[in-house]
């Protein structure tokens, strides 16, 4: 970046992801013209090669976890939910985003490679539903 | 760069603390100045780590301590890194003494919690975390080192007795510390009966909420000449961080950070991992020691467990850590915890860990991280 370029401008803002999962139901993110990488996080540059060129991308609704926990002990925001698990997703076509699950109440209800699907049906955050307990879609 | 030496290192009783965080600092300040064998008026600045003093409506505590010093006209400044707060601000004071801003600094770091409810101080924790893109998805500080500890027991499957051997080789050693929040021994049979937090942490696996305060002084050797104490050499002080959010690691099985900082404090003491006698490490959970010692560089990756099972890591094992007892016994403070680490390897190598001596000590290595190691301290010291 030349110093007579106009600093990066993010597409959209923090708040903007967050309403977009909870309001628009889409996964927003980023995706880095340089290295192509996918984040879910907002940044002003690519957290892996560091060029300041994304571009905003709607990231898939389907993926695999790849890390879990089921918390006994809630947030606060989560009083009323606990036991639920909160998940690392891997998501078809690039980016991870972090989740929570309220089907899911004990290890045995989910494991690592499971597949899920981006479902909000109540605030706040990302909440995703297995794969399997979701209707089709087309 | 001049030669740096940890000259005086003081802490109080880790647990409940009746003073408020600023008095408990004064006093555990006033007790470094005086082990160090300096004068209030020799510190030319003071370093202080208070990140929840908010809570107690007080910022800003740096010129109250050094009042209470009777050395207002001293700068100060606070440093906050989440629970790697007082490692940053030792950091900051090694630069401003190896530098010759200052011939000799001071570090505090304090905190007080305890006069919160449980869900108030848990969320204050959280706010070190990515709020927005973790918090807000349904994370806990437990939930998140859970989740990292659920990816590296797929990678590596280990039976619960593994961590619940690093919270009793902790509570052995911070039975015998008399800063240690918890000074009694645990059984396996009380680990494994204790509640699940988040899974596969249990209450046994984690710290505590602490209050606690804890100083140390650096000087510059040329400036001490005659130590009152057995000093120690600061053979490196380095640090690093990393993305903070789980959901942009590459990589979940550890902490990118300390893995940077390590390397750069070994090069920077110009040491390998087999030339450190004993290690305080970061374990906020049991988890969290394991990846420390692979992370360092002292185990390969996925053998950890093993190490701690086979009594490696005890006081009269081969590779001692902990023998304060750590963040899980001893007590996390949050922002004395790195000072804390420092106080305990100046009093093993002072004579003053009676009951828990760590044998024929001569080097030690401090690892503090910040969070969920978007930021990572790690310190090397010697003896002279």
């Amino acid at each position: 970046m030349a110093a007579t370029d106009p600093l990066p401008s993010a597409a959209h803002t923090v708040q903007e992801f967050v309403h977009g999962y909870e309001e628009e139901h889409r996964l927003r993110g980023f995706q880095c013209r340089n290295c192509g990488l996918r984040t879910a996080t907002w940044t002003l540059a690519c957290p892996r090669c560091g060029t300041p060129d994304l571009e905003e991308a709607t990231l898939s609704d389907r993926g695999t976890v790849v890390a879990f926990t089921v918390l006994t002990v809630p947030g606060d925001e989560f009083l009323n939910d606990a036991p639920y698990a909160y998940v690392v997703v891997e998501l078809d076509g690039g980016g991870r985003v972090t989740g929570w699950m309220p089907s899911v109440k004990s290890d045995s209800d989910l494991a690592i490679g499971t597949r899920v699907r981006f479902s909000p049906s109540y605030k706040p955050g990302v909440q995703f539903v297995k794969e399997a307990d979701s209707p089709p879609t087309e | 760069m001049r030669e740096t030496w940890v000259v005086g290192a003081a802490s109080n009783r880790f647990g409940k603390m009746q003073e408020t965080g600023r008095e408990a600092a004064t006093r555990v300040a006033l007790e470094a100045v005086r082990q160090s064998g300096l004068a209030p008026k020799d510190i030319g600045y003071t370093f202080v780590s208070n990140c929840f003093g908010l809570t107690e409506k007080q910022g800003h505590v740096g010129p109250l301590i050094n009042g209470g010093l009777g050395i207002p006209e001293v700068p100060s400044c606070t440093i906050e890194s989440a629970c790697s707060s007082s490692s940053a601000a030792l950091h900051e004071a090694f630069v401003h003494v190896a530098g010759g801003f200052a011939d000799a600094a001071l570090v505090v770091g304090v905190e007080k919690l305890s006069h919160l409810d449980t869900l108030t101080a848990t969320s204050y924790f959280a706010e070190a975390a990515d709020y927005a893109f973790e918090t807000k998805n349904g994370a806990t500080f437990p939930g998140l080192y859970a989740t990292l500890a659920n990816a590296y027991q797929k990678a590596f499957p280990m039976k619960p007795e593994v961590l619940g051997s690093v919270a009793i080789k902790n509570h052995a050693n911070a039975a015998r510390n008399p800063h240690a929040q918890f000074q009694k021994e645990i059984s396996m049979e009380t680990y494994l009966n204790s509640p699940m937090i988040a899974s596969p942490l249990r209450l046994f696996d984690c710290c505590p909420f602490s209050d606690g305060a804890a100083a140390v002084v650096v000087a510059a050797k040329e400036f001490v000449r005659q130590p009152a104490t057995e000093p120690l050499v600061v053979r490196a002080s380095a640090r690093a961080g990393s993305i903070t959010e789980m959901q942009d690691r590459p990589d979940l099985l550890g902490l990118p950070a300390t893995r940077t900082a390590a390397q750069k404090a070994f090069r920077q003491a110009g040491m390998e991992p087999k030339q450190i006698d004993f290690l305080e490490v970061h374990d906020c959970f049991t988890i969290a020691e394991l990846f420390a010692l692979e992370d360092l560089g002292f185990l390969p990756r996925g053998t950890a467990g093993r190490a701690e099972t086979d009594g490696v890591t005890a006081r009269d094992g081969s590779l001692p850590v902990n023998p304060s007892g750590g963040l899980k016994a001893k007590g996390h403070p949050v922002s004395a915890t790195g000072a804390s680490q420092v106080v305990e390897i100046f009093e093993q190598f002072n004579g003053l860990a009676k009951g828990r001596e760590v044998p024929r000590a001569e080097t030690a290595l401090a690892h503090n991280v910040g969070a969920t190691g978007g930021s990572c301290s790690v310190h090397i010291f010697s003896r002279r």
